[in-house]
């Protein structure tokens, strides 16, 4: 697995942007004021500690919350009221700590789900095309780099490593703009901790923005291009990780050199 | 095995394997999808043979239409059960909602056609169907509880519509669907078969028949992958309502009125019959053909131990005994193939 240098960089226009966001839930102050771009090909590390606010960002940016103050511009256009389905229509999607898969159904019909090749259709009624769901969900898995074998058993007999290839294969079928993984390693083992880090740069490397919310530093400078650290709802640190230290990183998670690290 | 797997750790390999990998051949998936079917076929055959040894009477055209006519209107009932089931839900007011369109159409069939007051009571258990899921939807909570609720208020209705009786004075044409007979098999059981005909293969072709499997299985997976979740549990759940409604005004129709009794304990009947079938009441797994064999195996236990000249009160034992040996096999099996996976997965950890 090579791991090619970052695309575009800072250079292109952002995909996603979000200016000003600001959330409460209740009294609470979950996110202050947060501006973000993200770009095509560029991955985002999203650090901070437990309760910054890194979830409510990347919900917000799914469409489950809506933020109370703040815009989000998906290229040229600003989302004025952002829905999971409409997130989805944009072309963004979210893989979460916790894989949502249907443990009952095999891989094919997992990555497939929603999007059913069809090969007869009469009002709600639409036969599935079985044969081109496998062909077809086999050629996405293959394509973050996977090779599957079978596609029918349910996916609870699969290994962790497949799991997850399956569920990411599903989020980057749909997602041309923005994909965001909620810590994509939490439950891996170091191997597959690898893998999917490499998995996590070929879908980058697709052109489409990534952010990774992680608490493994080791992770996010094995593969991010910027990290931007969360505290307390504010952003304490946007860099890109050329410019910056793991030191920095932790000091601007924790709020401990917050003052030097400026 | 090359690279075929770039996330799973059996790139390493060289060593000997210690337990065999349990290989997912076809065959093997096969057989793993219909354990419960053959289990069901099996014991069919076995309750089958045991009559016709021991009471040959048993064994004759005339007499199975008149068990397939016992467990057609359950069967019918058990197909819509099967449904909400696999989609994770359940609705216990089933035997309420056969009652009380059975005696809405027998009750409206006094006043108006008789045959449109049948529509009117299917398009009721519809709109019951749907009163519910929409009820099961919005309070969020287990459908056990808001359906036994719905299976009390609908029972008092029932109760209130017929004062406690018989309904009375039921025009003769009332009777023409359920009574038909069309190659000597009546309409109840021609509707079973052919509702669970189609039933199989929309569950089995169909993309919808496929998202009621991805909501039992993981809703929200389902929901973040678009599926139109809460669209689907309704129709679902009224679907059923339609499919129990239909039940309810073939049996009146049938008996040529409509009695308080009509569906009384139904629910229970319906949910042992879709379990032992092999439907799980988690929801995600089930197919109809075992719905249907399981309809089959209670009907012919209830009907063949009359005939074999037990107390009749002794089904309720054995009808009871098969649906916990069904579920107990199965579980054991299911440990089994744990402790499998277990001992595989330490082995693959024992490899790194």
């Amino acid at each position: 697995m090579t791991e090619p240098q970052p695309a575009a960089s800072q250079n292109g226009k952002p995909l996603v942007r979000c200016i000003g966001i600001t959330k409460y839930f209740g009294g609470v102050l979950a996110l202050n004021t947060v501006s973000l771009d993200l770009y095509p090909g560029h991955i985002v590390a999203l650090v901070g500690d437990n309760g910054a606010g890194k979830s409510t960002l990347v919900k917000i940016l799914s469409g489950i919350h809506q933020p109370d103050e703040g815009q989000i511009w998906v290229g040229d256009t600003e989302v004025q009221h952002m829905t999971p389905h409409y997130a989805r229509q944009l072309g963004i999607e979210t893989v979460y700590q916790h894989l949502s898969l249907c443990d009952n159904l095999g891989a094919a019909a997992n990555v497939m789900l929603g999007q059913e090749p069809v090969r007869f259709k009469l009002g709600p009624i639409r036969l599935l095309d079985q044969k081109r769901a496998i062909t077809e969900a086999k050629r996405r898995v293959n394509e973050v780099g996977v090779n599957l074998d079978d596609f029918q058993t349910p996916v609870r007999r699969l290994s962790g490593g497949q799991r997850q290839a399956i569920a990411i294969a599903r989020a980057t079928v749909k997602a041309h703009r923005l994909i965001m993984f909620d810590e994509p390693t939490a439950a891996l083992g170091v191997r597959q901790t690898r893998a999917t880090l490499d998995l996590i740069r070929r879908v980058a490397n697709q052109n489409v923005a990534v952010i990774m919310i992680s608490h493994n530093l080791d992770d996010v400078f094995a593969v991010a291009d910027r990290a931007v650290a969360l505290r307390l709802g504010r952003i304490t640190l946007d860099k890109s990780l050329a410019d910056t230290s793991r030191e920095e990183v932790v000091a601007c998670m924790t709020g401990m050199l917050f003052q030097k690290a400026n | 095995m090359h690279d075929r797997d770039a996330l799973s750790e059996s790139q390493l390999t060289g060593q000997p394997q210690a337990i065999p990998a349990p290989r997912d051949n076809p065959l093997r998936g096969l057989l793993r999808g219909n354990v419960r079917n053959l289990g069901l076929l099996t014991a069919l055959a076995l309750v089958l043979l045991i009559l016709a040894i021991f009471s040959p009477t048993y064994m004759n055209i005339d007499n199975f239409i008149v068990v397939g006519l016992q467990v057609s209107y359950i069967g019918i009932a058990a197909l819509g059960t099967a449904f909400l089931i696999i989609s994770g839900n359940v609705d216990l007011s089933l035997g309420s909602i056969f009652g009380l369109c059975a005696a809405v159409a027998a009750y409206l069939s006094l006043s108006i056609n008789p045959q449109l007051a049948l529509l009117v009571g299917i398009l009721l258990g519809g709109l019951l169907g749907l009163i519910n899921g929409s009820m099961v939807w919005r309070v969020k909570i287990s459908p056990i509880i808001i359906t036994l609720g719905s299976l009390t208020i609908i029972y008092g209705l029932v109760l209130l519509l017929t004062g406690g009786y018989t309904i009375r004075g039921v025009p003769k044409d009332f009777g023409l669907i359920g009574q038909f007979r069309l190659f000597t098999v009546p309409t109840p059981v021609w509707v079973f078969l052919i509702f669970a005909v189609i039933a199989h293969f929309f569950l089995q072709t169909t993309t919808i028949g496929r998202h009621i499997f991805a909501i039992g299985g993981n809703r929200e997976a389902s929901e973040a992958s678009g599926l139109r979740v809460r669209r689907l549990v309704l129709g679902v759940f009224m679907a059923n309502g339609l499919i129990v409604g239909l039940a309810g005004v073939l049996a009146a129709s049938r008996f040529g009125t409509a009695s308080p009794t009509f569906g009384v304990g139904y629910e229970l009947d319906v949910i042992t019959a879709v379990i032992l079938g092999g439907v799980a009441f988690t929801g995600g797994e089930g197919n109809i053909i075992g719905v249907v064999l399981a309809v089959i195996l209670l009907g012919v236990l209830d009907s063949g131990l009359v005939a074999l000249g037990v107390d009749p009160h002794y089904t309720y034992v054995v009808k009871g005994s098969a649906l916990i040996i069904a579920v107990t096999l199965d579980q054991l099996a299911h440990e089994r193939q744990e402790h499998f996976r277990t001992l595989l997965a330490m082995r693959e950890r024992d490899r790194t």
